[in-house]
């Protein structure tokens, strides 16, 4: 599968699915105006993708800055798919990080954490110093 | 005299602590625009950045309340084949700070027969603690969108884990079908 890139605007994020390499990323803000518009097609092209990964590895990279609570919504769907995959036994790493001064991102982050059972969650602090 | 009277309306907005205020029909282009004002105005206002985020994410989570909900509409007139998405909704926001602490408020029409389950919700939401709407929160987000909603259905309760301080809410009667609703919330 191609890879997707989505350049980020003022309401939604970067988007990077690169499908061969198994790395993803959201990055930015989101509170799209549509958000199944906006997140529909690019999830439904992860799900198809995941649906054959049995085993290997998976990074995903979260670096948002605000979302809205329709796209938390959004993300909750998508932890639970990833978590699913990493129960088939692919090794899933998701990388959540904000800025080191922002202790609600890191909270948000520890939130949908704890929901998890197999994926390894890491939360990393940037500055941007 | 126009001066004037334009003058008595902004010390007004003082008197209150509003430093934004918008009055009229709201699209999500309005919504972009005054985010960014806040955004701006916010950082120079403020070190705390959870301060900052939090009054911006209770604008965000309000105006949309009234983009997806406001009982008070007109039909763009440049819009064919009634896409009910391009129907204007008319509201207030305010964002202010009086007292040492900030607050977002919103109003609008709602129609009378959900002013029952509203009030049931919100009053329901103000009794819960952080981890009890966290939890609420959680599965609101795993279930189905409620009906009637066009969102996740949780953005009260984001409302209300965001507002720090406490919100408040009114309703009025308007006319047989119509009900004024109003909400604020404080950081």
């Amino acid at each position: 599968m191609e890879t997707i890139h989505i350049a980020a605007t003022d309401r939604s994020p970067e988007v990077r699915f690169d499908f061969m390499a198994n790395h993803f990323s959201l990055k930015g803000e989101s509170y799209p105006e549509d958000v199944t518009e906006f997140y529909g097609p690019v999830i439904g092209r992860l799900e198809q993708h995941l649906e054959r990964l049995e085993d290997g590895a998976l990074i995903f990279d979260f670096e948002l800055i605000y979302f809205n609570s329709s796209s938390a919504k959004v993300l909750m769907g998508l932890f639970d798919l990833l978590d699913d995959v990493a129960g088939r036994g692919c090794r899933v790493s998701v990388n959540w990080r904000f800025e080191a001064d922002d202790d609600n991102m890191e909270e948000l982050g520890q939130e949908f954490a704890e929901d998890l059972s197999n994926v390894t969650f890491n939360l990393v602090p940037f500055s941007d110093a | 005299m126009l001066a004037q009277q334009t003058r008595a309306f902004r010390d007004m907005l003082a008197r209150e602590g509003i430093i934004f205020c918008y009055s009229g029909y709201i699209t999500e282009g309005v919504l972009t625009g005054i985010g960014a004002a806040i955004k701006n105005k916010l950082s120079v206002e403020t070190a705390d950045k959870k301060t900052a985020r939090g009054v911006f994410s209770l604008f965000i989570e309000q105006v949309q309340n009234i983009i997806r909900y406001s009982a008070e509409t007109q039909s763009a007139p440049a819009v064919v084949n009634g896409d009910p998405l391009t129907e204007l909704r008319y509201g207030i926001v305010t964002v202010g700070k009086l007292e040492g602490r900030y607050f977002v408020a919103c109003a609008n029409m709602i129609n009378r027969t959900d002013v029952e389950r509203l009030r049931t919700t919100l009053a329901e939401l103000q009794t819960l603690d952080q981890e009890a709407l966290k939890t609420l929160y959680k599965e609101r987000l795993r279930g189905e969108t409620p009906e009637g909603s066009k969102g996740a259905g949780a953005g009260f309760i984001d409302i209300a884990r965001r507002a720090t301080d406490g919100f408040e809410f009114d309703f009025i009667d308007i006319d047989d079908v119509h009900a004024y609703f109003a909400i604020k919330a404080f950081i």
